[in-house]
C-alpha cells in the first residue's frame, strides 16, 4: 500500500509514474468533473437514470462525505502519525464552527478569512487539547479528549444560547469572493479540490524530516529522540495541524447546514471519525477517504436496496420495510463487525490485498 | 460516481477502486434496469402519488416520531382502502433523519429531485427545520403537516408550510390558563421543569409569557436528557413551592419528575406539553404519582371519547394491528396529519402537482378530524395548525385518557387578545 | 436539603459505580475498553421486560432470567467480538464494541418496537422517613443491591479459586498460559459478569424511569467513574462510581444543574493530568 505512512513508500511511489498512469488518471479527473452532473441531472449522456442505478445517493450526501473526508483525513494523520487517537475531533469541528459563526456571522467577515480564523482557533485548541499527551499516552489520552468534547460542546451551547437562542447558530451564504456557494454543484467544486490539497499536503508533511521524526515517535520515542527531535513539540504540532484541519471543517460543515446547534456535535459526532478511519485503514490517508465513504453512504445505499422490498406482505413486510431504518442500522453495524474481523487493516488494506491477487504479477 | 474521488489521488493502490467502481456501475445499470422507470418530476404516476415523510425512526427520539409516522401510514393505508384520493393512492416515502441534522438535509435533497413527492410531511428535527427553512420556502414542495412547529419555519407564513402540531405557545397559554383558572389562583407562582435544550428554554419563556398575564411569578430549572435522577430539580420545586409546575421534554422527563415529587410526598399539580401524553409515562407513573399529571393537548387520544373520528382511529389502529398505538398522542397527531395531507391532495385537483398544491391551499381550508382536534382552520394569513387545545388527564380505573370538557371550552386562552 | 442530596447522590452512584465495576472487570481482564456497557445495561433492561411481561414469570425466575441472558450475551460477544481480535489495536477493538451497540440497539427496537417499555416489578416504591430525610425505597434497595454486589464479587476475585485465577489471568496472560489456566474461559467469565453487572444497573435504572435504548447513556457514565477511580481497580470503579452519582447530585443542587457534566469530566481531566491512574489505581507508566 503505497500511502501507508511510511516515508519509504511514498518516496517510491512518487518515483515510479509510468505513462499510462496519466490516462488513467485522466480519466478519473474527468469522472470526477462529470459525476456531480450526473447527480444533479439524474442521467448519464442524456440517457435517464433511476434512483437505484444512482445508488440512492445525492450530491448534497457527497458534499457531505467529502467534508467528512477533511475530519477523517486529520484524524488518521493525527493517529497514523503522531499515533495520538482522538475523540476531541467533533470538538475541533465545533471550535471551527463557533468561529466562522464569531467572525462570519456575528462580525461578518469575508468566507474565506473566516476559514482561516478557523483554522487558527482550531490549532490553538488542538494545542490546549494536545496538553496532556505531554502527561499520558493511550487510552488515557483518549478520555482526556473525550473530556475536552464535553468542555467544548458546553461552551458552544452556552454561547448559541447567549447570543442566538432556540434556532440555533445560523451561518451565511458563503461566496468567494464574487463566487456564490449557492449550489450543491458549486459546493461539490469548492470541497473537491480542498480536499485532494489537505491529502496532498498531509502526505507531503509526512515526507519532511519533522513528519517522519513523527512517525518514528510514534514508533519508538527513543529513536526520535536520537534524530534530535523533541517529541513533545512534535506531538503538539501535529495536533495542531490536525485540529485545525478538523476546525476548517467543522466551519465547512456548518455552513453547509446553514444552521447549527450544540446538539450537532455530539458524543455520536465524535466517535464516527474514529469509525471511518478504522473501516477505512488506520494510519492510511486514502484509508481515510475510504472509510468517511463506506460510513457516510453504505446506509442510504443499504436503504435503497432494501426498497426493493416495499411490495411484500408478511413477514418481511414487517422486518424489511416497517423497520427499515433499524435493519439499516443493523445490516451496518454487521459490515463494520465483518470488515473489523476479516480486514485488519481497514479498507485501504483490503483493497491493496485484492489488488495483489489481481495484479500481482504484473506490478511485481 | 462518488468513489471515484479517491482515485483523485496518485495513487496507484487505487486504481481497482476505480476499475471496481466502473464494474460496479456496470452491474448495476444492468442488474437495477428492470427497476428503471422514468420518475414523475412531482412524484405523480398514474396510479399513485408519492408523498414524503421525514421523521425520526431510527434516533434518539423514534420512540415518539416513529409512532407518529404509523399514525400517518395507517390513516393512509385507510384512505387507500377506500379507493384513494381521486382514482390514485396515496404512496408514503418515509425517510428516516436519524434526529440528525446532515441526514435530514440529505433526506430532503432525495425527496425534492431523487425520488420527488409531491410534498413532505413530519420534519419532526427543529434543527434542521431551522437548517431548512430557506430552502422550503424558496423552493417547490410544500411541507404539509409538520410535527414540530419551529418559528423558524412557520415565520412569516409561507405558502409552502402548514403546521400540524399544537404550537408551543398555545401550550403554554392553554396550560397555564386553564391551571390557573382551575385552581382559582390569584397571583400564580409557576415553574418549569425542562430539559436542557433550547427549545426548553423557549417553552420556558412562552410559559412566563403567559403567566405575566396573570400578573404571576414564573421560574424554571433544567436537567439533562439523560438525567437518571432529578432530586436537585425536586429539592428546588420543594423550596420554590409553586401552585403548579409544567413540563417539557422527553417521556422520563416527566416520570422522573413525577415519581420524584411523588416520593417526596408532594402533590404539586403539574401538565406536561402534548408529547409527554403517552400511555407509557401513565403507565411508569402509576396510579399515585400519576394523579396530579395532566397533559395538555390538541389532539384526543384514542378511546377518550367517542366522536366519530375517535371510533373510527380506534378501529382501524386495532384492524392494522396497532391496538396498543390508538391511546398514544403521537399516533393521533400522525393520523390527524394524515387527515390534512389527504385533504390537501384532495383540493389539488384531478392531476395535481406540486405547484397545483400549492395554489389550492394557498386561499385557506379547514381540516374536520371528526372530532380527533377542534377543526383546524388554516388561513391565508394562519398556517399556525391545531391551535385549540384542551387538559388531560389519565383514569386508572377504568385505564382511558379522560378531558376536563370540550376544546370550544379553550378557546380563550390562546385567542390574541384584540 | 444536603443529607437528601447527598443519599440520592450514594443512591444513584451506587448504580454507576455497578455498571462501571463490569466496565472494569472486563477492562482489567480483556484490555478492552467496552462501549457496548450502556447497551448492555438496555439488554438487561429489556430482558426483565420480557421475563415478567412476556413470559410472565415470578420476580425471582425472571430476575435469573435476565441475569443468564445478560451471561450469555457477555460470552457471545466476547467469543465472536473480541476473541477475533485478539492482538489488535485498541482502536479497532473499541470500534466493534460500538459496532455491537448499534447491532444491539437495532435488535431491541425491531424486536420491541419503538415505543419505551414500562417495567413492572414487585419492589417497593413507597418512602421511608428519617425526620426530614425521605428516602425513597427503590433507591434503597437498588443502593443495597449494588453494595451486595460488589461485595460479592470483591469476596470472587478475593477469596475463590477462580477469581485469584482470573486476577493471575489479568495481571499477566503468559503466567497463567504457563500454569495451564484457559484464559479464553477466564475471559469470557469476565464478560459475563461485566454484562450481568450492567444488565442489573439496567433493570434498577429501567425501574427508576422507563425502559428504551435510551437508557444508554448510564454506560457513558460509567467511563469517568472507572477513570476517576482508576482503571486497573475493582474497587476504583465502585469508589468512582460514587463520586460522579455524588458530584452530579450536589453540583446539581448547588451550583446547577447544567453545569453537572462540566464538573465531572473536569475532575476526569484533573484526574488525568495529576494522577492518570486514577485515585485506587496502580500508578503503571507507559501504558499505551
Amino acid at each position: 500500500m503505497s500511502d501507508t505512512l511510511a516515508p519509504a513508500t511514498v518516496a517510491a511511489a512518487r518515483a515510479k509514474t509510468s505513462p499510462g498512469k496519466w490516462i488513467v488518471r485522466a480519466i478519473v479527473l474527468a469522472v470526477l468533473i462529470y459525476a456531480p452532473f450526473v447527480l444533479t441531472s439524474r442521467s448519464i449522456f442524456g440517457i435517464p437514470l433511476s434512483n437505484m442505478q444512482l445508488l440512492n445517493l445525492g450530491l448534497t450526501q457527497i458534499n457531505l462525505m467529502l467534508i467528512a473526508m477533511l475530519g477523517a483525513l486529520s484524524l488518521n494523520f493525527l493517529t497514523g502519525s503522531a499515533g495520538l487517537i482522538s475523540i476531541g475531533h467533533a470538538a475541533f469541528y465545533a471550535t471551527g464552527a463557533m468561529t466562522a459563526a464569531i467572525f462570519g456571522t456575528q462580525l461578518g467577515w469575508p468566507f474565506p478569512l473566516v476559514l482561516v480564523c478557523a483554522a487558527i482557533a482550531g490549532a490553538l485548541a488542538g494545542i490546549l487539547a494536545g496538553l496532556p499527551s505531554l502527561r499520558v499516552r493511550g487510552l488515557y489520552f483518549v478520555l482526556s479528549t473525550l473530556a475536552v468534547h464535553y468542555v467544548v460542546v458546553f461552551l458552544f451551547q452556552e454561547y448559541q444560547f447567549a447570543f442566538f437562542g432556540v434556532v440555533g447558530v445560523p451561518f451565511a451564504q458563503p461566496s468567494i469572493g464574487p463566487i456564490a456557494i449557492d449550489s450543491p454543484i458549486r459546493w461539490y467544486f469548492f470541497l473537491l479540490p480542498l480536499v485532494a490539497l489537505v491529502y496532498f499536503g498531509l502526505r507531503n508533511v509526512l515526507a519532511t524530516r519533522e513528519g517522519r521524526a513523527l512517525m518514528a515517535m510514534r514508533d519508538h520515542e527513543l529513536a526520535a529522540t536520537a534524530m534530535g527531535a523533541d517529541v513533545r513539540i512534535l506531538r503538539l504540532k501535529a495536533f495542531a495541524l490536525s485540529s485545525a484541519i478538523a476546525a476548517v471543517a467543522g466551519a465547512l460543515y456548518a455552513h453547509l447546514l446553514t444552521n447549527a446547534t450544540s446538539e450537532v456535535f455530539g458524543i455520536n459526532f465524535a466517535i464516527q471519525f474514529i469509525a471511518m478511519i478504522i473501516i477505512g485503514g488506520l494510519g492510511s490517508l486514502s484509508g481515510s477517504l475510504l472509510g468517511a465513504a463506506v460510513w457516510l453512504l453504505l446506509p442510504t445505499i443499504i436503504t435503497g436496496l432494501t426498497s426493493f422490498a416495499a411490495d411484500s406482505t408478511g413477514i418481511v413486510r414487517t422486518v424489511l420495510v416497517d423497520h427499515r431504518p433499524q435493519l439499516v442500522q443493523m445490516i451496518f453495524g454487521l459490515i463494520v463487525i465483518v470488515l473489523l474481523i476479516f480486514a485488519p487493516g481497514g479498507m485501504a488494506d483490503l483493497i491493496a490485498k485484492l489488488r495483489a491477487a489481481l495484479f500481482g504479477r504484473r506490478h511485481g | 460516481m462518488t468513489q471515484n474521488s479517491f482515485t483523485r489521488s496518485n495513487d496507484r493502490s487505487l486504481r481497482p477502486v476505480a476499475l471496481s467502481v466502473a464494474l460496479t456501475l456496470a452491474a448495476g445499470l444492468t442488474t437495477f434496469s428492470a427497476h428503471a422507470q422514468e420518475s414523475p418530476a412531482d412524484g405523480v404516476h398514474a396510479d399513485r402519488v408519492d408523498w414524503g415523510i421525514l421523521m425520526d425512526m431510527s434516533g434518539p427520539t423514534a420512540s415518539s416520531q416513529s409512532v407518529w409516522v404509523r399514525g400517518f401510514q395507517d390513516y393512509a393505508a385507510k384512505v387507500n382502502e377506500d379507493g384513494g384520493i381521486n382514482g390514485r393512492e396515496l404512496n408514503l416515502l418515509v425517510e428516516d433523519n436519524r434526529f440528525d441534522a446532515a441526514t435530514d438535509k440529505i433526506a430532503f435533497e432525495k425527496l425534492v429531485g431523487q425520488t420527488p413527492v409531491i410534498a413532505i410531511s413530519g420534519m419532526g428535527s427543529s434543527v434542521s427545520q431551522v437548517a431548512l427553512a430557506d430552502t422550503i420556502k424558496n423552493g417547490k414542495v410544500p411541507v404539509i403537516g409538520t410535527y414540530t412547529p419551529t418559528k423558524a419555519l412557520s415565520e412569516p407564513v409561507s405558502p409552502m408550510v402548514y403546521n400540524g402540531f399544537c404550537g408551543y405557545r398555545q401550550q403554554a397559554e392553554a396550560g397555564v390558563g386553564y391551571m390557573v383558572e382551575k385552581l382559582g389562583l390569584e397571583n400564580p407562582k409557576v415553574m418549569t421543569v425542562a430539559i436542557e435544550t433550547a427549545g426548553g428554554q423557549e417553552y420556558a419563556q412562552f410559559v412566563a409569557d403567559a403567566v405575566a398575564k396573570y400578573n404571576g411569578t414564573a421560574s424554571s430549572t433544567t436537567m439533562k436528557v439523560t438525567a437518571a435522577d432529578v432530586t436537585p430539580q425536586v429539592q428546588q420545586i420543594m423550596s420554590e413551592e409553586p401552585d403548579f409546575i409544567t413540563i417539557y421534554g422527553i417521556e422520563n422527563t416527566a416520570i422522573l419528575t413525577m415519581k420524584t415529587l411523588a416520593q417526596y410526598g408532594l402533590e404539586t399539580p403539574a401538565f406536561g406539553i402534548t408529547y409527554l401524553g403517552t400511555p407509557s409515562v401513565y403507565a411508569a407513573l402509576g396510579a399515585e404519582a400519576g394523579a396530579n399529571y395532566n397533559f395538555i393537548s390538541c389532539f384526543t387520544p384514542g378511546g377518550a371519547d367517542d366522536a366519530e373520528g375517535n371510533a373510527e382511529l380506534v378501529a382501524y389502529a386495532a384492524e392494522a394491528g396497532n391496538a396498543d398505538l390508538s391511546g398514544n398522542i403521537n399516533y393521533v397527531a400522525g393520523w390527524v396529519a394524515g387527515q390534512l395531507a389527504a385533504q390537501a391532495l384532495e383540493m389539488a385537483g384531478e392531476n395535481p402537482t406540486r405547484e397545483s398544491l400549492v395554489a389550492a391551499l394557498e386561499g385557506g381550508f379547514t381540516v374536520d378530524s371528526k372530532g380527533l382536534a377542534a377543526p383546524i382552520v388554516f388561513t391565508p394569513e394562519d398556517h399556525t395548525g391545531p391551535q385549540v387545545l384542551k387538559m388531560f388527564s389519565y383514569d386508572y380505573d377504568n385505564s382511558a385518557f379522560t378531558a376536563d370538557g370540550d376544546y370550544a371550552d379553550y378557546e380563550k386562552y390562546t385567542k390574541p387578545a384584540e | 436539603m444536603f443529607a437528601q442530596v447527598l443519599f440520592s447522590g450514594l443512591a444513584l452512584g451506587s448504580i454507576y459505580g455497578l455498571v462501571a465495576l463490569g466496565f472494569a472487570v472486563v477492562f482489567k481482564a480483556t484490555d478492552v475498553f467496552n462501549f457496548a456497557q450502556g447497551m448492555f445495561a438496555v439488554c438487561g433492561a429489556y430482558f426483565a421486560v420480557t421475563a415478567i411481561s412476556a413470559l410472565d414469570l415470578p420476580f425471582g425466575l425472571a430476575i435469573l432470567f435476565m441475569i443468564a441472558a445478560c451471561a450469555t450475551l457477555g460470552v457471545l460477544a466476547h467469543i465472536f467480538l473480541i476473541q477475533p481480535l485478539a492482538g489488535r489495536s485498541m482502536l479497532a477493538i473499541i470500534m466493534v464494541t460500538i459496532a455491537l451497540s448499534i447491532v444491539l440497539r437495532a435488535g431491541i427496537e425491531i424486536f420491541y418496537g419503538p415505543q419505551g417499555r414500562v417495567l413492572t416489578t414487585p419492589l417497593p416504591s413507597g418512602v421511608i422517613r428519617i425526620g426530614d430525610l425521605r428516602i425513597s425505597q427503590l433507591h434503597l434497595i437498588a443502593a443495597l443491591t449494588s453494595w451486595a454486589c460488589m461485595a460479592i464479587f470483591g469476596a470472587f476475585f478475593r477469596f475463590t479459586s477462580v477469581g485469584l485465577l482470573m486476577r493471575a489471568t489479568a495481571d499477566g496472560h503468559e503466567a497463567a498460559l504457563v500454569s495451564g489456566v484457559n484464559v479464553n474461559a477466564m475471559n469470557r467469565l469476565a464478560w459475563a459478569i461485566g454484562a450481568v453487572l450492567a444488565g442489573i444497573g439496567g433493570l434498577f435504572l429501567g425501574q427508576l424511569q422507563i425502559v428504551s435504548p435510551e437508557l444508554e447513556a448510564i454506560g457513558l457514565l460509567a467511563l469517568p467513574a472507572v477513570v476517576i477511580g482508576g482503571m486497573q481497580s475493582i474497587p476504583g470503579a465502585i469508589i468512582g462510581g460514587l463520586l460522579v452519582g455524588l458530584i452530579a447530585q450536589f453540583a446539581g443542587s448547588y451550583i446547577s444543574p447544567k453545569s453537572t457534566d462540566i464538573v465531572i469530566y473536569g475532575l476526569l481531566l484533573l484526574i488525568l493530568m495529576v494522577r492518570p491512574w486514577g485515585l485506587l489505581g496502580q500508578r503503571e507508566l507507559g501504558r499505551v
